[in-house]
C-alpha cells in the first residue's frame, strides 16, 4: 500500500469536516446533562464524587511509601469507544457492539466535558470521527484495534491493573496486552527527547499521600478513544495518584499538548480495589485478524 | 581502590582460615555479598541481558552475513532429536527467513525470550517474580508462593511459571506451551508437551548463571540442557525502553498532520 499524500490526507480532512459540521467543537457551554442511561451499581461519577475524608491516611509500605499495592479497576463506567458526553456516540456504540453504553464522562476540565481542540485540530478529530466506522485507509482505524498499545492516559481508563511498588519504583502491570509501566521514584531525568514510546517514559515522586508521575516521550501514533481523540508528540500526561480510602485511589490526569489542544485538560478516573487474581496471558497481536475485517478491501 | 583489595584481601583470609572444607566454587560465590530482599533470598532485581548469539543458533554456529559467528548454549552442543523431528529441524533451518515465529512479531516463548538481543528487567517480591521484557514488552509471573501450575492443557504463548528457591538457586518450573514458537532463528522447536526447568544461580551481584532444562517427549529422545550467563546492566540510568516489532510496517502509521 502507497502512503497516502499529505495533500489526500489534507483533501480527506476538509471533506471530513464538511460531512461532519454537527461534530465542530463548540466553545465551552457549561456542564453536560446527566446521563440518560442507569449507571451500573457502585458507580462514582467522576464529575461528582462523593466527599472523601480528609483525615484517613494510607498504610505504608517498609520503605516508607503510601502502601497502594494491590489490583485495581475503574469504577468511573468510563469507556474507551468516547470519553466526551455525546449521547449519540454512547448509541453509536450500542449499535456496533452491543454492549449497554457506559455513563462515566471523565473530562472534569473544561466543565463541557470536552477536549479543547484547535481549529485544524477538531476539523481532524472530526475526519477520524467519520473514519471509525469503516476506515478508507488502515491508519485510520483505532490504533488499539491495530494491535498496538494504548499510551498514556488511555490504558489508565481500559480495564483491570495491578500496582507493585519496590523501592524506588512504582509498577504497573495491565491485564490487557500485558502492557506495564514502570515509575522511577529516584530523579533521574526523562529520556533524552527524540527517545519516542508507546507507553511514554514516566517519572514519579511522593507529595504527600499522592503520586505524582511525569509522562513524557510519548509518540503521535495513539488515540485517547475508539473514534479518533488523538495527540501530537508533543503531548505531555502529569498524573496524579491519591489514595482517599482502604479501596478507593483517585486518579487525575493532566493533559497538554500545545500543537492540538488549546488548553491543559484533566480527566478523572476513581479506582476501586478488587481481590488480586493472577494475570494470565493477553496475547493480543498473534493472530489479531480485527484490521482484517474491519478494513476488508480497503487494506490493500 | 586500596580499601577494596583490602577488604577482599580481608575476606580471602578469613576463607583460607576456614580450612581446605571451603571450596573454591563457594569462595567464588561468596553469598554474603549478593545483594538480598529481606526475606533473604539473592535479589535478582535489576536489568538484565545475555552477551550471546543464542537468539540466532542455540547450537555452534559460524558467522553468516547478519549474523555472528557464536559457541553454542546447548551442554554438550546435541539435542537429542527423534528422527522425524530432526528432519522437521532441517525443513525449518531451510525455511527460517520466512517460517521463524519471530518473523511475525509473536511472543518468542520461553526461554528464547531470555536470550533475546534485547533487555529485561526483574522485580523481586517475596511472593511473586515479575519479569518486563523490551521486546514486544513480553512479560512473564514467576509465582514463588508455593502455587501449582493450573490445571490444562493451556495453550500460552509464554507458558505458565511457578518458582521455589534451592539454597541461592531460583528453581521454575514451566508448562502450558502452544507450539508455536520456536528456540531460535535456526528451526529447533518443540511441541506444546514443551517442560522447561529453570535454574537461575547468581555468580556474583552481577551476574546469574541460566540454565535450562529442556524435555518434550514428542520431540525429543531425552532431556537436554542449556546453559549461559545474565548480565546485569550497570550503566547510570540504564532503562529497558519498546521494541514493539509489529509497529514498524509503515502501512499502519497514521501522520498526524499539523497546524
Amino acid at each position: 500500500m502507497s502512503r497516502p499524500s499529505f495533500a489526500a490526507v489534507i483533501a480527506s480532512v476538509v471533506a471530513g469536516a464538511i460531512l461532519s459540521v454537527g461534530v465542530a467543537r463548540i466553545a465551552a457551554q457549561g456542564p453536560p446533562p446527566p446521563p440518560k442511561n442507569p449507571p451500573p451499581p457502585g458507580w462514582i461519577d467522576p464529575r461528582n464524587p462523593p466527599k472523601e475524608d480528609p483525615n484517613w491516611q494510607p498504610p505504608r509500605t517498609p520503605d516508607g511509601q503510601p502502601n497502594i499495592q494491590g489490583q485495581w479497576n475503574q469504577a468511573s463506567d468510563i469507556i474507551t469507544y468516547s470519553i466526551e458526553d455525546p449521547e449519540a456516540d454512547r448509541a453509536e456504540h450500542i449499535a456496533i457492539s452491543g454492549q449497554r453504553a457506559m455513563v462515566g464522562r471523565p473530562i472534569i476540565d473544561p466543565i463541557d466535558g470536552k477536549i479543547p481542540y484547535q481549529p485544524w485540530a477538531a476539523k481532524y478529530r472530526a475526519f477520524l470521527y467519520e473514519q471509525h466506522r469503516q476506515p478508507s485507509k488502515p491508519q485510520f482505524l483505532d490504533p488499539v484495534s491495530r494491535g498496538f498499545q494504548e499510551g498514556v492516559p488511555r490504558i489508565s481508563y481500559q480495564g483491570t491493573y495491578q500496582i507493585k511498588q519496590f523501592p524506588g519504583t512504582v509498577l504497573l502491570t495491565y491485564d490487557y496486552h500485558h502492557s506495564y509501566r514502570v515509575i522511577p521514584l529516584d530523579g533521574r531525568p526523562h529520556a533524552g527527547k527524540d527517545i519516542k514510546l508507546w507507553m511514554g517514559d514516566s517519572r514519579g515522586h511522593w507529595e504527600g499521600n499522592t503520586l505524582v508521575v511525569d509522562v513524557a516521550n510519548l509518540n503521535d501514533q495513539t488515540w485517547l478513544t475508539i473514534i479518533g481523540d488523538f495527540h501530537s508528540d508533543t503531548l505531555h500526561v502529569t498524573e496524579r495518584w491519591t489514595p482517599t480510602a482502604p479501596d478507593h485511589i483517585v486518579y487525575i490526569a493532566t493533559i497538554e499538548d500545545r500543537k492540538v489542544y488549546t488548553q491543559p485538560w484533566k480527566l478523572r478516573v476513581d479506582y476501586r480495589r478488587q481481590p488480586v487474581d493472577e494475570q494470565w496471558e493477553s496475547a493480543v497481536w498473534e493472530g489479531n485478524r480485527t484490521a482484517d475485517v474491519v478494513l476488508g478491501d480497503s487494506k490493500k | 581502590m586500596p580499601y577494596r583489595l583490602s577488604a577482599s584481601a580481608t575476606a580471602i583470609s578469613i576463607v583460607l582460615l576456614l580450612g581446605a572444607a571451603v571450596s573454591v566454587a563457594r569462595a567464588q560465590t561468596p553469598g554474603n555479598t549478593l545483594p538480598r530482599t529481606p526475606d533473604g533470598k539473592p535479589d535478582l532485581s535489576g536489568v538484565w541481558q545475555v552477551m550471546n548469539t543464542a537468539a540466532w543458533d542455540i547450537q555452534d554456529h559460524n558467522a553468516q552475513k547478519g549474523m555472528p559467528a557464536g559457541l553454542g548454549v546447548v551442554v554438550g552442543n546435541e539435542i537429542p532429536y527423534k528422527p522425524e523431528s530432526l528432519a522437521q529441524k532441517r525443513q525449518n533451518y531451510e525455511k527460517r527467513a520466512t517460517a521463524d515465529p519471530e518473523n511475525k512479531c509473536y511472543l518468542p516463548g520461553v526461554p528464547r525470550i531470555m536470550y533475546m538481543p534485547y533487555p529485561f528487567q526483574i522485580f523481586q517480591a517475596a511472593d511473586m517474580i515479575t519479569v518486563l521484557f523490551e521486546y514486544v514488552h513480553a512479560t512473564r509471573a514467576i509465582y514463588t508462593n508455593g502455587t501449582q501450575h493450573p490445571p490444562g492443557h493451556i495453550d500460552w504463548w509464554m507458558g505458565d511459571s511457578r518458582g521455589r528457591w534451592e539454597g541461592d538457586t531460583l528453581v521454575v518450573d514451566n508448562v502450558h506451551f502452544n507450539s508455536e514458537t520456536w528456540f531460535d532463528r535456526a528451526g529447533n522447536f518443540h511441541s506444546e508437551q514443551l517442560h522447561l526447568v529453570e535454574r537461575f544461580t547468581p555468580l556474583d551481584r552481577d551476574h546469574i548463571t541460566y540454565e535450562v532444562t529442556v524435555e518434550d517427549p514428542k520431540v525429543f529422545t531425552a532431556p537436554w540442557r542449556m546453559s549461559m550467563v545474565l548480565y546485569r546492566h550497570r550503566e547510570p540510568n540504564f532503562q529497558i525502553l519498546e521494541y514493539e516489532c509489529f509497529a514498524f510496517d509503515n502501512e499502519f502509521h497514521a501522520p498526524v498532520p499539523s497546524n
